[in-house]
């Protein structure tokens, strides 16, 4: 695991368990310093600090509820691009998978199907996308950047091309509170991204298919040899990665009401925007859907209060551009000071 | 460990723990190993010499479960078994400790020894036994390490050696095979490693050691199968044997008929 370069209350815990001498944690200071997430959540902090002093109505619970709604989308879909890049793939058609789960409910839908079997008829297809790029990356050895750019022309181009490209509405209302209603004040589909996300956290953190993710993204040919069916659990980590891609633009459709063909154009980069600026690495082995949650809060809350600072937006993609790169340089200086005789 | 020495009765030590014979794998043109074979037995070292290209490495391979052979017969207790997946191998008790040490570098040390097969508790990770475990382990070899918690990324080239021999041990491995293990040592991390293996001779185990330091070799091998161009150029008892003798077979100066590699 890579918690020891991350702070983190349960490792401190365990540390406390078994407190010998070879089995002691990281310095706590040395594993801030090096952490992304502690400079997220500083950046976090002075950002807001910065827009409240210009726009008191940046902290009211109405702008916030908005600004975590606004988050989800990305967070669902990120959680397990998360798993693809700690198991050093790449997965470039979430925003075209996204939109077939948009449309495949719309049309479903309005065609007289009842809402469970819609749903999960458009998961379904997200899980077949997925399935095909997780074989060609591992059996027919192309690589993933290639594969899932082609998904996703053919995925975007196919939903396209069987829907027509028209708006679908109206969609049922039963099924539009799916994505517009909440509970207890609390809206539904920030409680589907906590459920998704304390299981996506889970799985990393604390199941051996967890633990050989990482060991797959470290070091490929060291998890073969070691007994790790690795094509298995990479196939799996795109099938993940499709299903919530198509989960997501499912929850779209029931948010806006139909079935939009514009939806996810550039999603794929907004999702893995979220999850690098959330720490974790390109180069596979390590990252956490913590870090990812908080990436997807970064351009959430970036995006709500450059409006609310009467700041261009245009000049959104700027600052976007900036953390991304900033990241990356992060997480070379945290690797270079890991690992002896890094080199990249 | 217990589990090995028990077994270890007058007979074991006749019959070799581990026959491979005749084994013959080739990549397109190349011939890798043709028709060789070897013997281990429990509680000895033989150690596998030849030069670069005698198919030592493929040798190591093909009981490490990463290269199928294209013929041949692998007989564990005498029995035979088919090696097709790294799993199999670690599963009928052949550990590798691989050249290039197949670690993770981003890992822990305490994932990296129980890489593959972690300890379970449900459906989770006992990660609180798995530390207790790899520290108890690193802490028997006398494997020196700051934490089991740091990656292995972070270790000296001695150190890693180390957790790649640990976690052989750990896999209860009867025979262990290791590929260099004292290649990228110093003088005193090359020391520590031959307390190690003469701790698991000791121990039952049959060791299979490749290696092209001969210093090395003569200290620990009860016995020296000599490899060239993928065939048995000769095998020899150590204590019956010159230095001069095996360099000449791993040249080629010198060869041996094939028919008398097998033991009397």
């Amino acid at each position: 695991m890579t918690r020891q370069a991350e702070p983190s209350t349960i490792s401190s815990a365990e540390a406390a368990g078994v407190d010998r001498a070879t089995t002691g944690g990281v310095a706590l200071d040395q594993r801030i310093l090096v952490s992304p997430q502690f400079l997220l959540v500083a950046t976090i902090v002075v950002f807001s600090a910065f827009v409240t002093l210009e726009s008191p109505q940046y902290l009211s619970v109405l702008n916030w509820t908005n600004i975590l709604r606004n988050a989800v989308f990305i967070f669902i879909v990120g959680s397990f691009s998360t798993y693809v890049l700690v198991s050093a793939g790449l997965d470039l058609s979430v925003g075209s998978i996204f939109v077939v789960g948009a449309l495949t409910v719309a049309n479903l839908l309005f065609a007289g199907v009842p809402i469970w079997l819609s749903i999960a008829v458009a998961v379904a297809f997200g899980v077949a996308a997925g399935l095909v790029n997780g074989v060609l990356v591992n059996y027919v050895r192309i690589p993933s950047f290639i594969v899932t750019l082609g998904m996703l022309y053919v995925a975007r181009g196919l939903a396209t091309f069987v829907t027509g490209g028209r708006p679908i509405a109206p969609l049922p209302e039963a099924f539009n509170v799916i994505g517009q209603g909440d509970i207890f004040g609390v809206p539904l589909l920030i409680v589907y991204a906590v459920v998704v996300g304390v299981v996506a956290h889970v799985i990393l953190e604390y199941t051996p298919f967890g633990l050989a993710l990482r060991a797959i993204g470290g070091n490929r040919e060291a998890a073969r040899v070691a007994g790790i069916d690795v094509r298995r659990i990479s196939v799996v980590v795109y099938m993940l990665s499709g299903a919530s891609a198509a989960f997501a633009g499912m929850l779209m459709s029931a948010r806006l009401g139909s079935g939009q063909p514009s939806v996810g154009t550039g999603f794929e980069l907004q999702v893995i925007s979220a999850v690098i600026i959330g720490g974790t690495s390109m180069f596979g082995g390590i990252g956490s859907v913590t870090g990812t949650a908080l990436g997807a809060l970064v351009l959430s809350i970036l995006a709500n209060g450059l409006i609310l600072l009467r700041i261009d937006p245009t000049l959104q993609n700027v600052m976007v551009g900036c953390i991304i790169v900033a990241a990356v340089a992060i997480d070379q200086f945290r690797r270079s000071r890991m690992f002896r005789g890094f080199r990249r | 460990m217990n589990e090995v020495s028990g077994s270890m009765t007058d007979s074991a030590r006749d019959h070799p723990l581990l026959e491979l014979r005749n084994a013959s794998k080739a990549f397109g043109n190349v011939v890798a190993l043709a028709n060789a074979s070897l013997f281990a037995y429990a509680g000895s070292v033989v150690a596998l010499v030849g030069d670069n290209g005698a198919g030592k490495s493929t040798m190591v391979k093909v009981l490490a479960g990463v290269h199928r052979m294209d013929s041949g017969e692998l007989f564990l207790d005498g029995l035979p078994v088919t090696i097709d997946t790294p799993s199999d191998a670690q599963g009928l008790g052949i550990s590798t400790v691989f050249q290039d040490l197949a670690l993770v570098e981003a890992l822990d040390i305490a994932a990296n020894v129980y890489l593959g097969r972690p300890i379970k508790r449900g459906i989770f990770v006992n990660r609180p036994a798995m530390l207790e475990g790899a520290a108890d382990l690193l802490r028997d070899l006398r494997i020196r390490v700051p934490s089991v918690r740091v990656p292995v990324g972070s270790l000296s080239g001695g150190q890693r050696q180390g957790v790649a021999i640990a976690r052989s041990v750990l896999q209860h491995g009867r025979v262990i095979v290791m590929d260099e293990p004292t290649a990228a040592l110093g003088i005193r991390e090359t020391r520590h490693v031959e307390e190690i293996i003469v701790e698991l001779r000791s121990n039952g185990r049959a060791i299979i050691l490749v290696s092209h330091d001969l210093e090395l070799v003569f200290r620990m091998a009860d016995r020296i199968e000599v490899l060239r161009l993928g065939a048995v150029q000769g095998v020899r008892e150590t204590k019956s044997t010159t230095r001069e003798e095996i360099v000449g077979l791993i040249t080629g100066i010198l060869k041996e008929p094939v028919a008398n590699q097998r033991p009397a």
